[in-house]
């Protein structure tokens, strides 16, 4: 080997790794812890100790402690970028790259496992627009990417969630069936990207060398995929839904009531009612009156 | 269809029943130069195989249109399947031609084979092509046993015979290049500048756990998984898994894979170590 190596490929096995590794940890983990969270929406409708009417506020008020748990954790925001942004963007980054290696030739060796190496690579990319978009609009708050422009908040985990999956106040929209499809969508290809790729790192790495370990490795993994599957399916279905929002507001306002003081949801409801949401839906109040009626009012 | 009239006296000069069966081929003048479609007519006889009837059209240049055209080009030599020269797409799949029975491959009359020469390698002409980077790849992993020196290395060491089996299956490699044409990884580098860099294939890998497995071979392992660590080597690996489903010699390619995927590991980790 000459000395004029770069530097990506000096330490391009480490770099391979690294991509493999960081799939499982900590993007793998985090997958598995995130996805069980949200699917407590549900599991706390079935099985919950909250005090609360319907099952259904349970689901909200088990979820609405999961949330409220992780929002105090300390250093969030460095485990953030730490622990996920970065992590994600590299494994993403590295693995457009990598896949740009590849070429589909499913048509002409329709086995299975050419299938699921396709797959990997479509789920990859389809998981990444996902997350981007996910990120952006529940996290760095790209409220405007939203139906019906809603701003995800801690306090209001559910009812805000439902608004920003469906539209606003937790209403169908049509840009809500679009978004939540993409869930879906999103949602089902990360999983199946992790499960599938949990399989083959065990391969890189080296841990299944004989075909019969690949096999029940193999079984171990979709095992785990489709138990992961059924807590994102059902996360998504019950935020879909499940939660009634307004419901879910009053159960979340109790809550904040419960843990801060009225004074803090007096402070709370008015940062809410600046929200790109209640101005969206001034906007709508204002339209579904008759002319001329008075001029929509825009809190700026 | 003339020759299956009987004469009634049972005689081994006696007429074999012959059949039609057109080939498709994918011609090619040379290096860059244009590809096109031939088909030919040829009369099959029991038991024939795609290479005696490639020497068919050889004699008989004529398309199924009544065009003269040049002879076929195409490589083989051992004409049983353990050489690899003979490789080509047969009906959208590779294999050896020389082992590709029309009876089996096209049992009707008027069946269609398509012979292509392999896409993943230099066309040389028509259906022969360049497989010189595979065997590039087998230099680059050093596949071979040391044993050339100044002084005599003696007995060598007892073998398991576990050992022995496992070894011989991969020693089986003819290097056809079946396992790299199905690879989605693999792509057609016609620059050898290229090639270094460039995915070397299950064969390749295969062959490197082949020689780090025997007891003499191993002196070179290091060397071998060095070359194997960098870009082209056991880490391009999509593990898509159509080299082991498409192997002739049914070697278990992937599971060569995970084994040079593992002495990486730990290789890597003690180099880590080591600090060299």
């Amino acid at each position: 080997m000459s000395g004029e190596q770069t530097f990506f490929e000096r330490n391009y096995f480490l770099l391979r790794r690294l991509h493999s590794l960081s799939g499982i940890v900590p993007i793998g983990m985090f997958l598995i812890m995130h996805l069980t969270t949200n699917s407590s929406v549900v599991w706390g409708a079935i099985n919950s100790r909250e005090l609360h009417d319907t099952a259904m506020d349970r689901g909200v008020a088990t979820f609405q402690h999961e949330v409220s748990f992780i929002n105090n954790l300390p250093l969030l925001l460095l485990i953030e970028i730490f622990g996920l942004w970065l992590p994600i963007a590299f494994h993403a980054i590295f693995g457009v790259y990598f896949a740009m290696s590849g070429s589909n030739n499913v048509a002409r060796y329709a086995y299975q496992g050419n299938k699921r190496y396709a797959l990997q690579r479509l789920t990859g990319y389809v998981g990444f627009v996902f997350i981007l978009y996910h990120v952006a609009t529940l996290r760095w708050g790209w409220s405007w990417l939203t139906p019906g422009g809603t701003q995800w908040s801690h306090y209001f985990a559910s009812s805000t969630l439902a608004a920003a999956l469906k539209g606003s106040g937790g209403e169908w929209s049509f840009a809500g069936v679009i978004v939540s499809l993409g869930y879906f969508v999103g949602v089902t290809s990360l999983v199946f990207h992790f499960a599938n790729g949990l399989w083959t790192a065990a391969i890189t790495w080296g841990l299944t060398v004989s075909e019969k370990s690949q096999q029940q490795w193999g079984r171990v993994c979709a095992a785990l995929g489709a138990g992961v599957m059924l807590a994102g399916w059902s996360a998504l279905f019950g935020f879909v839904f499940l939660v009634d929002h307004d419901r879910a507001v009053a159960v979340e306002e109790q809550m904040v009531v419960e843990k801060y003081g009225p004074e803090y949801l007096e402070k709370l409801r008015e940062k809410y009612d600046l929200e790109p949401e209640m101005q969206a839906s001034a906007i709508r109040d204002a339209a579904d009156r008759p002319y001329p009626g008075p001029a929509p009012k825009l809190d700026d | 269809m003339s020759n299956t009239a009987t004469n009634g006296q049972p005689s081994s000069a006696a007429p074999v029943p012959t059949r039609t069966v057109t080939f498709r081929i994918k011609r090619c003048d040379g290096p860059g130069q244009p590809t096109r479609w031939e088909d030919f007519k040829v009369p099959v006889v029991p038991s024939s195989n795609v290479i005696s009837c490639l020497n068919w059209i050889a004699e008989h240049p004529v398309t199924a249109s009544g065009q003269q055209t040049t002879p076929v080009v195409w490589d083989c030599s051992c004409l049983e399947e353990v050489c690899g020269a003979c490789t080509m797409v047969i009906n959208g799949k590779a294999r050896q031609s020389c082992s590709c029975l029309i009876d089996q491959e096209a049992p009707r009359e008027g069946d269609v084979i398509t012979l292509e020469p392999m896409s993943k390698f230099p066309v040389v002409r028509d259906l022969w092509v360049d497989r010189q980077r595979l065997f590039k790849g087998l230099e680059k992993i050093k596949a071979w046993v040391p044993i050339d020196g100044t002084y005599n290395l003696g007995a060598g060491p007892k073998e398991e015979p576990d050992d022995q089996q496992m070894r011989y299956t991969l020693s089986t490699c003819m290097s056809c290049g079946c396992c790299l044409e199905a690879c989605p990884q693999y792509h057609k580098e016609e620059q050898e500048a290229d090639w270094e860099n460039a995915f070397v294939g299950a064969a390749v890998l295969s062959q490197a756990r082949l020689f780090n497995a025997h007891p003499n071979g191993k002196v070179l392992e290091g060397e071998r998984l060095d070359a194997l660590l960098g870009v082209g080597g056991v880490n391009d690996c999509g593990n898509a898994q159509n080299c082991v489903k498409v192997c002739p010699k049914e070697i278990p390619l992937t599971e060569s894979i995970a084994a040079i995927g593992r002495a990486a590991t730990v290789h890597a980790i003690g180099r880590f170590f080591r600090g060299k």
